[in-house]
């Protein structure tokens, strides 16, 4: 065979290959949008069957296991699981029975391949939340498919199964940044239930300064549960680690009340500027006005943060809108900008104005106005 | 002698456009198998509960502006109601010469007032900072005229938060995008310094109150021509290349920037006409000389949407800018051409940038009078010269096909018809559209030296797109 008969032979096939393409594309549009109609309409129905039977029981002879497979069945089903607050939730169980969908889910998620369908398998299991799932999905939190370990552990956890919380603890060190976040999303879904193995993990692994343990202390601060504040304040105190000692911090702004001060007010003293940061804006949280002292030395730390937030800190306590006041006459330039940035986002500065124009002459409300229009200077 | 030069050349040519339409296919097909997991990702992963997580970090939307009074508030409006918990939009108003600011000032009742603004980044003088107090914080700095990049570089300044889109005030945002985008920060935060998005032609698509409500595919052959470019680059090339972590480019409509790295390489370059690329590819520079483990990640399912130029005049403008700015980044970064020790960005993707996106319109521009010359002297063998030709006329549309068929699984386009005019472009851009193309790239090789970095877009704005659109559906 010559050059040019094999440069023949390779431009037919180009051709047949880009013809196929061709009629590919179009059959797959024409295929794919009856499809979705069809779709949109079963779903339409099966909202409407599902809605009629929370109403009046006993209105789903039509389902049958066939609809355990049926993409729109089951996004109905969701949507309906969604509104319901547990009070339907017997009428829920009788579908989920008559169609047989918990088990049809569960195998399409043993099943290895292909992945479309065993993500669609978890998802619908985790979002029913019904109790019969909770064994496979605790199967699966150790699924080769990141994705499907953390559907499986949001599923549990809506479903508030607490054997499941020791598991996902114990994988938590192994997992990537992603699923670390996902299964900490899924922890506080538990809420108090998880506040003590989470505490006692931390205290056991406080040292080790990894991403995953700054997660954990995260979600107790998303929690919000107060008794695990003087634990958190012990451990500041011996930690080393920067970010867990700022994840801390955060977390004692929310939980901490005025506990937390005393540890706090150390760490205003720390030599890393973002630890000093993070305990002015703690400060502003737990909003004890004892620490107004702290928070004005704060307006004029070296670091730009840490005078920041100091600002924003003072702003929200009482009495620490009078030393931003006191503040725009700092001769600190970007501590006048920063206390006047806090005026302005308290209200302060709309307030300022409204009083001048209803024929007002208070100083710091016309201190605070002349201030805002002077032209921006940029800080080195 | 001469003969046979001009008979290897312009075998060479021909050999040319073949290697460049593979390369081409290598990228489409790997780029389909990114695409197929991260559309089953972003189907079933729900992504969007991710925005109760207090593990995703505050964003910056920086917006700069130079006379876009049209459509620049309805633009600042669909961008305020983006699904993600903590956002700021800093707006830099360059200099503009018509009402951009006066437009700005009245519809969010801006006020001026002095916040903290720290140059790290230096830029032409800063005249004055507005501030809305509602509950989307809105910032406007208000600058002397020194273009994009040196706007882009005042936003980045006054943004309050550690990441920042960068963006365009004639685009339309996908509620979903940040949230998105912002995946792959909360997935790596440490090493992700970049996310690019998914950009998409607006034209002919109907808005409404600054929404997408339906896209499609736009009427004129000029922005059709462009939505099949811009699929082929935004589905087939930028995945494949996201995956080696070696992409060459993060667009200037959708670029979601680490403040921090943004700084420390010296932000976007002033006056730059491809001040995108330039700061990307100054990005993987330092992080790869100074060793620094980073990512650089491209997002499809991010997408946004932005009017795409619908004369040939206005695109000519731009595609003459675009190549003075690529023509710019290769001659910055020559030395990564084929270098080792810039891993596969040296040795693949940036290789790639130079031959088959610098040199193309050079090489496709000499064929035009070479092929022929070798045909008159009858050195080049006519028949195995069609079948070159029709080889790579055939590789380029199985490219474009492939693009179409993997877009398929955005369903963005819902009826045939529209997927069938796109389809008519894959057959019919090698006639006449391409060539024009080339022509323009070529022009920009000539250019002289203008400072100009604002594209004149002439645009009609995203509200006047929503205008007509309901003129038209009331007609």
């Amino acid at each position: 065979m010559s050059a040019f008969e094999i440069a023949i032979a390779a431009m037919i096939t180009m051709f047949a290959v880009s013809a196929a393409l061709l009629v590919g594309v179009v059959v797959l549009k024409w295929v794919n949008g009856k499809r979705r109609r069809a779709r949109e309409r079963r779903h339409a129905a099966y909202l409407k069957l599902l809605s009629k039977h929370i109403a009046a029981p006993g209105s789903i002879e039509g389902l049958t296991f066939r609809q355990a497979g049926d993409d729109a069945f089951i996004d109905a089903l969701i949507d309906i699981r969604h509104t319901l607050t547990g009070l339907a939730t017997d009428e829920l169980t009788q579908v989920l029975d008559r169609t047989e969908l918990i088990a049809y889910q569960s195998a399409r998620l043993r099943s290895r391949f292909p992945l479309g369908r065993r993500l669609r398998a978890v998802v619908s299991l985790a979002e029913i939340g019904d109790a019969r799932a909770a064994k496979v999905l605790m199967e699966h939190l150790d699924d080769r498919v990141p994705e499907v370990r953390v559907q499986s552990a949001r599923g549990l956890a809506r479903m508030r199964y607490t054997p499941a919380i020791d598991i996902i603890l114990q994988r938590f060190d192994t997992e990537s940044p992603w699923v670390q976040t996902r299964f900490a999303e899924s922890l506080a879904l538990f809420g108090r239930d998880a506040v003590w193995p989470l505490t006692a993990y931390i205290r056991v692994h406080h040292q080790q300064g990894d991403v995953g343990i700054t997660e954990m202390i995260r979600v107790l601060g998303v929690i919000g549960d107060s008794e695990v504040g003087p634990t958190l304040a012990e451990l500041l105190y011996t930690v080393e680690n920067v970010e867990v000692k700022i994840a801390l911090i955060e977390t004692l702004g929310i939980v901490g009340g005025p506990m937390a001060l005393r540890p706090l007010r150390r760490m205003s003293q720390s030599s890393d500027w973002r630890v000093r940061a993070k305990t002015a804006a703690a400060f502003g949280e737990i909003g004890d006005p004892s620490v107004i002292p702290v928070l004005n030395e704060g307006l004029s730390d070296p670091s730009w943060w840490t005078r920041r937030n100091s600002a924003a800190a003072l702003a929200d306590l009482p009495g620490g809108l009078d030393v931003l006041y006191s503040a725009l006459d700092s001769p600190d330039e970007f501590t006048r900008d920063a206390a006047a940035e806090a005026l302005a986002d308290s209200g302060e500065l709309i307030a300022a104005r409204d009083r001048l124009e209803a024929g007002g002459s208070d100083p710091r409300d016309m201190r605070l106005v002349g201030y805002m229009h002077q032209p921006t200077e940029a800080v080195a | 002698m001469i003969l046979e030069i001009l008979e290897w050349v312009g075998y060479g040519i021909l050999a040319y456009f073949i290697v460049l339409q593979s390369y081409m296919f290598f990228l489409a097909t790997r780029s389909a198998a990114v695409l197929r997991r991260s559309h089953h990702l972003n189907r079933f992963g729900r992504v969007g509960e991710m925005l109760s997580s207090h593990r995703v970090p505050p964003v910056s939307i920086i917006i700069p502006a130079y006379n876009e009074e049209q459509g620049i508030v309805d633009a600042i409006r669909s961008m305020a109601i983006v699904n993600y918990p903590r956002l700021e939009i800093v707006i830099t108003n360059d200099g503009s010469t018509d009402q951009t600011l006066r437009r700005l000032i009245e519809a969010f009742d801006l006020e001026r007032v002095r916040i903290p603004y720290r140059p790290d980044i230096q830029t032409a003088h800063v005249r004055a900072i507005y501030r809305t107090h509602s509950p989307i914080k809105i910032t406007v700095v208000d600058k002397e005229n020194a273009g994009r990049a040196d706007a882009l570089n005042a936003g980045i300044n006054a943004a309050r938060y550690p990441y920042a889109l960068c963006t365009d005030a004639d685009v339309i945002l996908d509620a979903e995008c940040l949230v998105k985008g912002m995946r792959h920060v909360v997935e790596d935060r440490e090493r992700t310094i970049t996310v690019g998005g998914n950009i998409r032609p607006l034209n002919g698509c109907t808005l409404e109150l600054g929404h997408l409500v339906e896209a499609r595919v736009p009427k004129k052959m000029i922005p059709r021509m462009q939505v099949l470019e811009y699929l082929r680059t935004f589905i087939t090339s930028r995945p494949a290349w996201s995956a080696l972590n070696a992409l060459p480019l993060v667009s200037g409509a959708f670029g979601i920037w680490k403040r921090s790295a943004v700084i420390a390489v010296g932000g976007f370059t002033s006056g730059h006409f491809g001040e995108d690329m330039d700061l990307t590819m100054k990005m993987h520079r330092y992080h790869l000389e100074k060793e620094i483990p980073y990512r650089m990640v491209y997002e499809p399912g991010a997408v946004i949407w932005t009017e795409v130029p619908d004369t040939a005049r206005v695109l000519k403008r731009q595609r003459i800018r675009w190549h003075r700015g690529l023509m710019t980044v290769v001659k910055d970064f020559k030395g990564l051409t084929f270098n080792p020790r810039y891993g596969k960005l040296g040795m693949i993707t940036w290789p790639g940038m130079v031959l088959f996106e610098y040199f193309a319109p050079i090489i496709e521009f000499a064929g035009w009078f070479i092929i022929p010359l070798s045909i008159y002297f009858g050195v080049l063998n006519i028949p195995l010269m069609v079948v070159f030709i029709a080889l790579a006329y055939g590789v380029g549309v199985i490219n474009s096909l492939t693009a179409i068929l993997v877009d398929e699984s955005f369903g963005y386009y819902e009826t045939p018809a529209d997927v069938f005019r796109i389809v008519v472009m894959a057959l019919i851009e090698n006639f006449g559209f391409r060539q024009l193309t080339v022509v323009w790239r070529i022009r920009a090789l000539f250019g002289g030296k203008k400072t100009k970095t604002w594209g004149n877009m002439e645009r009609r704005g995203v509200a006047n797109l929503s205008a007509k659109a309901s003129q038209a559906r009331s007609s």
